[in-house]
């Protein structure tokens, strides 16, 4: 989900030059949704790593009847099996968090090191994976991860990697991008005619000018991931011993909630999901917008723009 | 690169995407867990002598290369296998079902372009105002919710006002054409508007976007200069050079949005592309599954080409 | 998807001979409050019509439908006895190999052409003759039959090479179908037969004719006017298929639907609320957990032990299961032949009590100590099983969860492997049918009304068949031959009993409940006949022939 939109007049590289961290400090002091974002996101966080210490009730623990009312004892209500709502979305929080990190640090090494060979080596190299790059971008993803996940079989690993295998375009690209740019610059060209080997040129210069722009990118897949198991769970091919969000939307869906009147199992869970995918999206974008200069629109041009009707790939790098 | 060469170029690129994806398809299909046999019978508890003439039937004793021209050749001739469930041609079951859900796809679209094209003008033309961060956000809300999820809620909040699930009211007996669009129309509400509210975020920011890149122009000071009214300038010039990436973004959108419609359709029981997925999916109907990959591939890859071609139309300086 | 739910599918194996004369008590069942003629009956049902052709048809949704569109010889009544359909009476000869079925003079199919005992017998002979191919479906009804003649417009004679009993239950499941239409579709040394789509209009013998077909939308019924049996009030009526119970029930409440075939649990109270009629009666559908009982399995052969299996029994708590799982709406079970299937069903046996501690107790004397974690250690490996539990299967992961949680307080640790239906019946049957491999498995029955064919699944005959359990028994089967060959109705039902008597005690199965059926319908309707199969059922033309809008 990106938008690579950079408000026209301004410019990050206006600014003076900082370290790294001071940079991404700068973002989100100066981006107020990126603040919120982070909050947010940080809560969850807190919450899902927690769950199992400060859950108010057990996981499988029948507290009440089946789609018992919201009360005090049980502010979100209980679900299908009479188990409380908050500690759902707690253990919940936590599965769906997991497979989000998870599968977008799978996205991550593979589009990375795509993206960081086809920037670095260029050439051939960068034609062929390039092209490789297009083909997964030209082949919608979900239905090949619905496909896959049937196929293979619902297991968190298996939607893990499946997940992870197909949201590395946008990254390879961005990265690529970067790497190029990096690539020309002064004392990469001055290490390179001391003679220094290209792998000490890449994790000594390259590496550290591409990370804030990976993890800006990987921030934005994030969202991209938990979404993606959301619709991949309330299809039925979640891992069926894990309890995620989408689960609990699943479950709820399969046992009439809405017909029975039980909103309550229904909307936290997805709002829950919203608040996840907003808060990633948010600070992606703002990290994205400080951090590259070079990714802003170019006369209005299309191809800048990839859509995420309904789930996203990250994005193509103008 | 000369404008001929770019469109041959792209095309090549269509095709290519398509055969990868064929492979993709057969390989995936052909190498699922489970026997091929018991996957692709329909009679589970068969007699051997049963699932070997099956087996036979579907050429699964021969090589897996030769499998593969048989399944390229039966494709050719658009036959895309026989579903296990109904036994079947796929794609007579397929093309109903795309059928069904082009239209609902479409009207959402359209409500997501409209809508998406209007909040995206009054943002830009309101930058830097409250109006315009509650246009964004409301915007981004929209866009960050899981479109199954937005798909529920509106059956929640709309119960009993709109129809909650089918396409049509079967039970209307001999209805007049209009009848019939009328009824059609009521229950596509529902399904149309949850993807247009997922979808219309993204053409705001974009139109946005586009619209204050152009309003920074020379030479939109200048028509301001001439004395012409703001609302003017936005007209004639500021939206007219947006249209660029707004048309080829309906074109990629519609690919996609026939690949995403069956979290939609799964909640709405639209008998579409989407449900057929999702139906497939549950029974492991995989010839079924097989054909419904295909053509939603295909078909993002035909809009994808047409959003290529369309964008060299308006815009020839792509092809350098 | 659930076994058994293909009646058409039974695989019969032993003879048997029984004096079965047909039944012809009338089955009256008043109508209640003043009866409205005409109108559209609008069923719901999150199921489907998978399929037209009866050749190829695996839901129950499908049989159903083939009851009210085709003739079969004989039908059930309220009281599960047979009753006359298309044949009005029958005989047997005394060794039991001739039987002789009078079918009704004067029919007609749909579309005018006669309907005969000729159409009756070109259904069997095709049937018999495919039954390797085109016709497998069928082959469990017509086994050991040798030919079908019919001398005369209304009279049908079916030759059997060896005595069969259940011949009425056979013939209670196999559709007749008009001869004109499907005679051309045996090419192909019969394959033809599962390809051609009987696509609607289909040219009925039955109560209705089935008008309009829109695959996972809606089927629509007529009433036949050529039919030779009574005549129903409904001028029509519709199934209606939602792709999930949600929209099925909001549909009820918003007056889209007048009935619903299949009420989910959780929705009984909202309808109720609504207004709605909800009915509910016990079922047939049995769910259970299976133990690997191939005495050949190569690993975690503990499993094996009986003891073992008790103690797994008593870790079983049955009524949170149905509390949690069915809401209630289940009984617990002890045997795979449910009450509701009449006295077949051993009342003598009761389930285990849910008792944790006597089941640690028997595991403690069976050596299996407790090792790290809690989880118990037998011939020095973990007691760590996986088991295999079909997706589809309703409730099966609130149940694994429950199952799961106890089976931890014994020390004994279960994973849940997911798996669609064939997949599930190939890795327990795996490798190659041996039933080797598996350990453990959750699935459901769905069991006829005749105790032959349920009985018959954990025969030795059944490897890569039916059995889901991998159980082969000699003394088994023998007495499985014997309840087949029994003359007398009472000696055969001892037989019976016994029979459930010892898969209670060696346990193949831990059967865990009968499930309830629960349907729903409008306060404008009335006149249902229920059964064990809900309301729409595969059992008799009665239930929609009664319906009725009341004023």
């Amino acid at each position: 989900m990106s938008l690579l939109l950079q408000e026209p007049g301004l410019l990050a590289g206006d600014r003076p030059a900082r370290s790294r961290t001071g940079l991404l400090w700068d973002v989100i002091k100066n981006q107020p949704s990126a603040t919120i974002g982070a909050v947010i996101l940080g809560i969850f966080i807190v919450l899902a790593v927690l769950a199992p210490v400060i859950a108010p009730y057990g996981l499988h623990e029948q507290v009440g009847p089946v789609y018992g009312h919201p009360s005090w004892a049980h502010p979100l209500g209980l679900d299908d099996g009479g188990i409380d709502m908050v500690t759902l979305l707690m253990w919940g929080a936590r599965i769906s968090l997991v497979v989000g990190f998870a599968a977008t640090f799978v996205s991550m090494v593979i589009g990375g090191t795509v993206g960081l060979a086809s920037g670095y080596f260029g050439g051939r190299t960068d034609t062929v994976l390039m092209r490789i790059t297009d083909y997964f971008l030209a082949i919608p993803d979900v239905p090949l991860m619905i496909v896959v996940a049937a196929i293979w079989g619902p297991s968190l690993f298996h939607i893990i990697v499946v997940i992870g295998v197909l949201l590395w375009t946008g990254t390879a690209r961005v990265v690529r991008a970067q790497v190029m740019s990096v690539r020309e610059r002064a004392y990469v060209k001055r290490a390179r005619s001391l003679g220094a080997g290209n792998l000490r040129i890449i994790l000594r210069h390259v590496l550290p000018q591409i990370a804030p722009i990976l993890i800006a990118s990987t921030v934005l897949t994030i969202a991209v991931a938990i979404f993606d198991e959301t619709a991949l769970a309330f299809l039925g091919l979640g891992d069926p011993s894990r309890i995620s969000l989408g689960k609990v939307i699943e479950n709820a869906f399969q046992r009439t909630a809405i017909s029975s009147g039980a909103w309550w199992a229904i909307v936290p869970p997805g709002a829950a999901v919203a608040l996840l995918i907003l808060s990633c999206s948010m600070i992606g974008r703002a990290m994205e917008d400080a951090l590259n200069p070079r990714l802003r629109v170019s006369h209005l041009s299309a191809k800048g723009f990839r859509l995420r009707p309904l789930v996203g790939r990250g994005r193509d790098a103008v | 690169m000369r404008g001929a060469d770019y469109v041959i170029k792209r095309v090549a690129f269509a095709v290519i995407t398509v055969f990868i994806a064929l492979v993709l398809n057969f390989a995936l299909f052909r190498l699922a867990p489970g026997s091929a046999v018991t996957n692709l019978s329909r009679v589970p508890h068969a007699t051997p002598e049963t699932k070997h003439a099956i087996a036979k039937q579907f050429g699964l004793d021969k090589s897996k290369g030769e499998q593969f021209v048989i399944y390229l050749k039966q494709l050719a001739r658009g036959n895309l296998g026989i579903s296990f469930e109904n036994s079947q041609p796929v794609s007579k079951n397929l093309r109903t079902a795309l059928s069904n859900t082009l239209p609902m796809v479409g009207l959402g679209t359209l409500f997501a372009i409209v809508f998406g094209t209007l909040t995206g003008v009054i943002a830009a033309w309101r930058r830097g105002t409250t109006t315009e961060h509650v246009t964004i956000a409301t915007a981004l809300g929209f866009y960050a919710m899981p479109t199954h999820w937005l798909a529920l809620m509106l059956v929640i909040i709309f119960a009993g006002v709109f129809p909650s699930g089918g396409m049509v009211d079967d039970f209307l007996i001999d209805p007049t054409w209009f009848q019939h669009l009328k009824d059609v129309l009521y229950h596509m509400t529902l399904p149309a508007s949850t993807l247009a509210l997922v979808l219309y975020g993204e053409y705001t920011l974009i139109v946005r976007s586009a619209m204050l890149e152009t309003l920074g122009e020379d030479y939109i000071l200048t028509a301001r200069a001439k004395g012409l009214k703001p609302r003017a300038i936005v007209r004639k010039h500021a939206l007219r050079n947006a249209l660029l990436p707004i048309t080829t973004l309906i074109a990629i959108s519609l690919g996609y949005i026939v690949a995403g419609s069956i979290l939609v359709e799964t909640v709405f029981s639209w008998p579409g592309i989407g449900r057929a997925v999702y139906q497939a999916v549950l029974q492991r109907d995989y010839p079924m599954l097989q054909g419904a990959f295909l053509v939603l591939v295909l078909s993002v890859v035909f809009f994808n080409l047409v959003a290529d071609l369309l964008y060299f139309k308006l815009d020839p300086r792509i092809a350098e | 998807m659930r076994k058994g739910l293909a009646a058409v599918a039974t695989l019969l194996l032993a003879a048997s001979v029984i004096a079965g004369c047909g039944g012809s008590k009338s089955s009256s069942s008043g109508t209640t409050g003043s009866v409205k003629e005409g109108g559209t009956l609008r069923l719901g049902t999150s199921s489907r019509i998978d399929s037209l052709n009866p050749y190829v048809a695996f839901n129950q949704d499908a049989y159903s439908t083939f009851m009210y569109i085709y003739p079969f010889l004989v039908q059930y009544d309220k009281g599960l006895n047979f009753t006359p359909d298309f044949a009005t009476k029958w005989e047997t000869s005394k060794d039991g190999l001739t039987w002789t079925f009078h079918t009704r003079p004067n029919a007609k199919w749909s579309d005018g052409k006669p309907l005969t005992a000729e159409d009756a017998a070109w259904t069997i002979n095709t049937d018999v003759k495919y039954q390797g191919t085109g016709g497998a479906n069928t082959a469990g009804l017509i086994a050991h039959i040798k030919s079908a003649t019919a001398p005369d417009a209304n009279t049908l004679v079916v030759k059997y090479e060896k005595p069969v009993g259940n011949v009425l239950s056979q013939f209670q499941q196999l559709a007749i179908l008009p001869k004109h239409i499907w005679a051309g579709y045996t090419g192909h040394k019969g394959a033809d037969l599962k390809t051609f789509p009987n696509a609607a209009p289909i040219v009925s013998g039955g109560t209705f004719i089935l008008t309009k077909f829109k695959k996972d939308e809606i089927a629509l019924f007529e009433r036949n006017p050529n039919f030779y049996g009574p005549k129903p009030h409904i001028k029509g009526f519709g199934l209606r298929m939602f792709s999930n119970d949600d929209a099925l029930v909001s549909a009820m409440k918003s007056g889209e639907i007048d009935a619903i075939e299949s009420v989910p649990p959780t929705a009984i109270d909202t309808l109720k609320k609504a207004g709605v009629n909800v009915s509910i009666v016990p079922g047939v559908t049995t769910n259970d957990f299976i133990f690997n009982a191939n005495t050949k399995k190569t690993n975690h052969r503990e499993l094996l032990n009986l003891t073992l299996r008790e103690a797994f029994a008593h870790a079983i708590d049955r009524d949170k299961i149905i509390k949690v799982a069915w809401l209630d709406n289940a009984k617990p079970a002890t045997s795979f032949i449910p009450p509701a299937t009449g006295d077949w069903h051993n009342p003598n046996l009761k389930p285990e009590t849910f008792d944790l501690a006597k089941a640690n107790q028997l595991l403690d004397e069976l050596g299996y100590k407790k090792g790290s974690g809690g989880i118990r250690t037998a011939d020095g490996h973990k007691m760590s099983y996986e088991v295999i539990a079909p997706n589809d299967l309703t409730g099966v992961d609130r149940t694994f969860q429950i199952i799961q949680a106890d089976f931890q307080k014994i020390g004994v640790e279960l994973k849940q492997r997911s798996l669609d239906s064939s997949a599930a019946f190939d890795v327990i049957t795996a490798p190659d049918g041996k039933y080797l491999n598996f350990d453990l498995a959750m699935w459901d029955w769905v069991p006829l009304i005749d105790p032959d064919f349920m009985l018959s699944v954990v025969t030795c005959a059944q490897y890569n068949g039916w059995s889901d359990s991998g159980y082969c028994n000699k003394a088994y089967d023998a007495m499985y031959s014997q309840q087949g060959t029994t003359l007398d109705q009472a000696k055969r039902r001892q037989l019976v009993w016994a029979m459930q008597d010892k898969l209670f005690k060696e346990r193949p199965y831990i059967l865990l409940n009968y499930e309830n059926w629960i349907s729903a319908h409008s306060k404008g309707w009335a006149g249902f006949v229920s059964s064990p199969q809900g309301d729409f059922n595969s059992l008799s033309k009665d239930s929609f022939t009664k319906v009725h809008q009341t004023s």
